[in-house]
């Protein structure tokens, strides 16, 4: 893939002509062969330690100094930094909510009820940073057709597009991490069972002298197998139940997410997607959004209603009227 | 793949070096070459969050400095001009420049000039001068495409200015490969002979150094050709999917405009149809009308499956299934819905302009021999009222350019009776056709009939039968192809540019058809492809063709060829 870089050339003549524009003037020129201006990096490193490396949304303008007036970022710039620290910080949790699923599916010892803690506390602090970060990207929402607002959102549809992958890469981590909890306690109980089978069945075969104390034996081993079944089917539908309501819950929440999201975010393949309808309808936008002004305004105008209300209560003044005065004349 | 990720390298390089908030700058012609191979979800990811054109920026004076401007534009005078007034009142925070072909130092001056608050970080020439709609297939867009039907003294200046936008498409198409070709032509077209000159000028002359490249042992073949060798396949209707979307609707840049078709709920008034995004077309595209019809019902059925299963909701489960699979489900509607929509439109369309009987006429008259059985076809169906005046005149001109030479009279019966029956007939266009793109002045062998193998293969060809008797036509372009993988293209009829060379058979070859190309000769170019041959095609033109844009272009072509005559 051949490209020509025409930098240099550029840059020596900007050079050659500015000492012929402006010969007293000794403003620095541009050292740094690259792209990045004199005071950009500092200002990029800094950004970058706070944020995530991937995501530079570096605010200030990186200008050599004293070039022209640096502008500071609107307002919506820190919303929209935010959500991205949100987000990263969920990314995060989620790594966090992965090792601790492994953990838990490892066969051990003990009764596994910090994990299960664990797992819960991480799963409701990462639907409560997406629930707020989707909260915060309304926000984002601006009104009136400018080049800001546009910009605005697709800010917001960035943003969107992101939340909505994490949401649903947490919907199916707990569905793996379930499943194979079930599959796990099933095959425990399963296992359990059979081994207290077998135990009980040597027992048979080899003692089989004394039938009484036998039988006795044998109730007992079939009772503390019924028992144990028993404990360990308790155990499973507690574990079911703590994770249930749970599990509605997120379900109703990430539901809801994606519900607000999905129409803000942009389905991949369609005309949403292509950059030249984009910059048409900006355009017709422009005249939509006047149009509905026109619209309204000779709506309100007109204001059928605000006539109707009117009429009626010059009506009920009347009738007061009228009343007061039967009441004084009889 | 290869044009297409040529061209998303490009635009990938372009933004990922610069960090931070972007705006892209297009003009309307990189916004083509941007959005064919690049989605708006793409370009947000890589935090572009606005796309502008360079002429309606200039028109804010809203002060943008949070975002740095990242401008693709072609190298004319007007986008320099556009770019001074820019650099000289600065919106955004920086600037950098991207051109897709190659600056005169001239320009690099003027805009070293005004950028007095020295915005512009880098100034670079990234070659994607070209539309890659399919991977094998691009196109140029050259509104002026009529120009290549006139004869230089006409309008000098235009003529340059439509042969250099060809150059620059076609070179940059090379860059992209990073390969240098042999140039040959086809000799009896004037302006496929300048254009390759040009060509050649520019790549092994004036910037030999650019294209300089690795050199293979044996070069790629570039071939510039005339539409007029091949007037036949763009005037015919077309049965395969793509072809057929295009002639009936009509394509452009891979989207299809349906708002003119009726109601239609307002994001379906315009669809994408772009092999690269979406499975069922890319598997689809070149198949015929009927196994189309059959394809999308399978579609259907799978996905009122899946809508089934959705409303089944009982347990936890489901519903968290569901939800997971939401997106998925969203997007498969959005493409069923797409898919039927064109279908519906098309089978309309067909029924309304008997087009089932008129394209087998069409394909007899393009494919197979008998003068006075066609003759006696032809007025038949120039008598027949519900036949449109568009085919009636596709049908005459499909007649006259296959029956020229062999009964003057009753092609001068036809053209009276076609004048007199359509009422907005221009008198004279298929005269004009003729003049254009007669017999004596095509190379290659239209009909078959030219030389003993040919006429040998029709007749073979006539005893077995065909499949399918609307998609019987092969372009010109399959023979051409076919004698390059052979070795066997002709230096009488399509000579080298000056003291090139080619030994043995070349792998890569591009061949241009000036005055535009058609889809069913890029479905010819992509099936040859897909058959591994050795060789590997690719297709461009100035513009693509339907019918309808045909017709336009030899409209405009006789208009002023009529007005000059008139002035001379």
């Amino acid at each position: 893939m051949a490209t020509r870089n025409r930098t240099l050339i550029f840059r020596k003549y900007r050079d050659a002509l500015k000492s012929v524009r402006v010969p007293t003037s000794s403003s620095p020129s541009t050292s740094s062969v690259g792209g990045v201006g004199g005071g950009g990096p500092v200002i990029e490193l800094a950004s970058t330690s706070l944020l995530n490396p991937n995501r530079k949304y570096a605010p200030l303008s990186t200008e050599d100094p004293g070039a022209f007036t640096v502008g500071l970022p609107p307002a919506w710039v820190d919303v929209s930094e935010e959500i991205a620290a949100n987000v990263q910080r969920a990314r995060m949790k989620m790594v966090e909510l992965a090792k601790a699923h492994a953990k838990a599916l490892m066969p051990s010892f003990g009764d596994g009820k910090e994990d299960q803690r664990t797992i819960e506390g991480l799963t409701q602090e990462i639907t409560g940073l997406l629930r707020k970060s989707e909260k915060q990207l309304k926000r984002l929402a601006a009104a009136g057709p400018s080049e800001d607002s546009n910009v605005r959102k697709n800010v917001q549809r960035s943003l969107a597009t992101d939340l909505q992958n994490l949401s649903m890469e947490l919907r199916k981590k707990q569905s793996t991490y379930l499943k194979r909890l079930r599959q796990q306690n099933e095959g425990q109980d399963g296992d359990d069972l059979e081994m207290n089978l077998n135990g009980g069945r040597s027992i048979i075969d080899d003692d089989n002298l004394d039938d009484m104390v036998f039988n006795e034996h044998q109730m007992a081993k079939l009772k503390k197998s019924e028992a144990f079944t028993v404990e360990r089917e308790r155990e499973i539908q507690q574990a079911s139940k703590c994770s249930w309501p749970f599990v509605v819950e997120s379900v109703n929440e990430l539901a809801q997410i994606m519900k607000d999201l999905s129409v803000l975010v942009i389905d991949q393949g369609t005309i949403v997607d292509r950059i030249d309808y984009n910059i048409q309808n900006v355009a017709t936008t422009v005249e939509e959004g006047l149009k509905q002004l026109q619209k309204a305004e000779r709506t309100q105008k007109r204001g059928g209603m605000v006539m109707c209300a009117t009429v009626l209560v010059i009506m009920c003044a009347v009738m007061l009227i009228l009343l007061i005065l039967k009441t004084i004349l009889f | 793949m290869v044009l297409v990720s040529a061209a998303r390298d490009y635009v990938n390089r372009m933004l990922q070096d610069i960090s931070g908030m972007k705006v892209l700058i297009l003009d309307s012609q990189t916004v083509s070459i941007v959005s064919v191979v690049y989605s708006q979800s793409e370009l947000l990811q890589k935090e572009v969050f606005l796309v502008e054109l360079v002429d309606s920026i200039s028109k804010s004076k809203e002060s943008m400095s949070h975002l740095k401007a990242v401008y693709f534009l072609r190298p004319t005078l007007e986008n320099i001009q556009h770019l001074r007034r820019q650099l000289a009142n600065p919106r955004f925070g920086e600037s950098h420049l991207f051109f897709s072909n190659m600056l005169k130092d001239t320009q690099i001056h003027i805009l070293a000039d005004s950028d007095e608050q020295e915005v512009v970080q880098q100034v670079q020439e990234y070659y994607a001068d070209f539309v890659a709609i399919d991977p094998y297939h691009f196109t140029l867009n050259i509104p002026s495409n009529h120009m290549y039907m006139l004869p230089a003294v006409v309008d000098p200046p235009g003529l340059q200015q439509f042969c250099d936008r060809i150059v620059d498409g076609i070179s940059t198409v090379f860059l992209a490969l990073k390969r240098r070709p042999v140039i040959r032509y086809q000799r009896t077209s004037d302006i496929a002979k300048r254009i390759a000159q040009e060509t050649s000028k520019l790549m092994y002359q004036q910037e030999s150094g650019l294209f300089d490249f690795r050199r293979t042992e044996i070069s790629p073949l570039l071939l510039i050709v005339d539409r007029r060798d091949d007037p036949v396949t763009p005037l015919l209707n077309q049965w395969t999917y793509q072809a057929m979307v295009h002639e009936l609707i009509g394509i452009h840049d891979n989207k299809v405009d349906l708002s003119s078709t009726g109601k239609l709920p307002k994001d379906q008034q315009e669809v994408v149809l772009s092999s690269e995004q979406d499975a069922f077309f890319k598997a689809n595209m070149y198949e015929n009308f009927g196994d189309i019809g059959m394809s999308i019902k399978r579609m259907v059925d799978d996905f009122q499956q899946v809508a089934k299963s959705n409303q089944n909701i009982q347990t936890i489960e489901d519903m968290a299934k569901f939800v997971d699979s939401y997106p998925e489900y969203r997007k498969m509607h959005g493409n069923v819905s797409k898919h039927v929509t064109l279908v519906t439109e098309m089978s309309k369309i067909v029924g309304e302009r008997r087009l089932m009987l008129i394209s087998e006429r069409e394909q007899d008259l393009a494919c197979n021999g008998g003068q006075v059985a066609a003759f006696e076809a032809v007025a038949n169906l120039l008598n027949n009222e519900s036949v449109s005046d568009i085919d009636r005149l596709h049908l005459v001109m499909l007649y006259a350019l296959r029956y020229e030479k062999e009964s003057p009279v009753q092609l001068m019966q036809l053209f009276n009776k076609l004048a007199s029956q359509s009422p907005k007939y221009k008198p004279g266009l298929v005269q004009f056709l003729l003049k254009q793109a007669g017999v004596d002045k095509r190379t290659g062998d239209l009909y078959g009939n030219r030389d003993l193998l040919n006429i040998a293969r029709n007749m073979a060809r006539g005893l077995k039968g065909v499949e399918n008797v609307y998609t019987q036509h092969q372009p010109l372009l399959f023979q051409t192809m076919e004698s390059i993988i052979k070795g066997r293209l002709r230096d009488v009829d399509y000579p080298f540019v000056g003291n090139h060379f080619q030994q043995g058979r070349p792998q890569d070859v591009v061949i241009f058809i000036v005055g535009g190309t058609t889809y069913e000769e890029s479905r010819s170019v992509a099936l040859q492809n897909a058959s591994n041959s050795g060789t590997r095609f690719i297709l461009g033109g100035s513009v693509v063709l339907n019918s309808k844009r045909f017709l336009k272009d030899l409209e405009e072509a006789q208009r002023i060829a009529k007005s000059s005559t008139n002035v001379v």
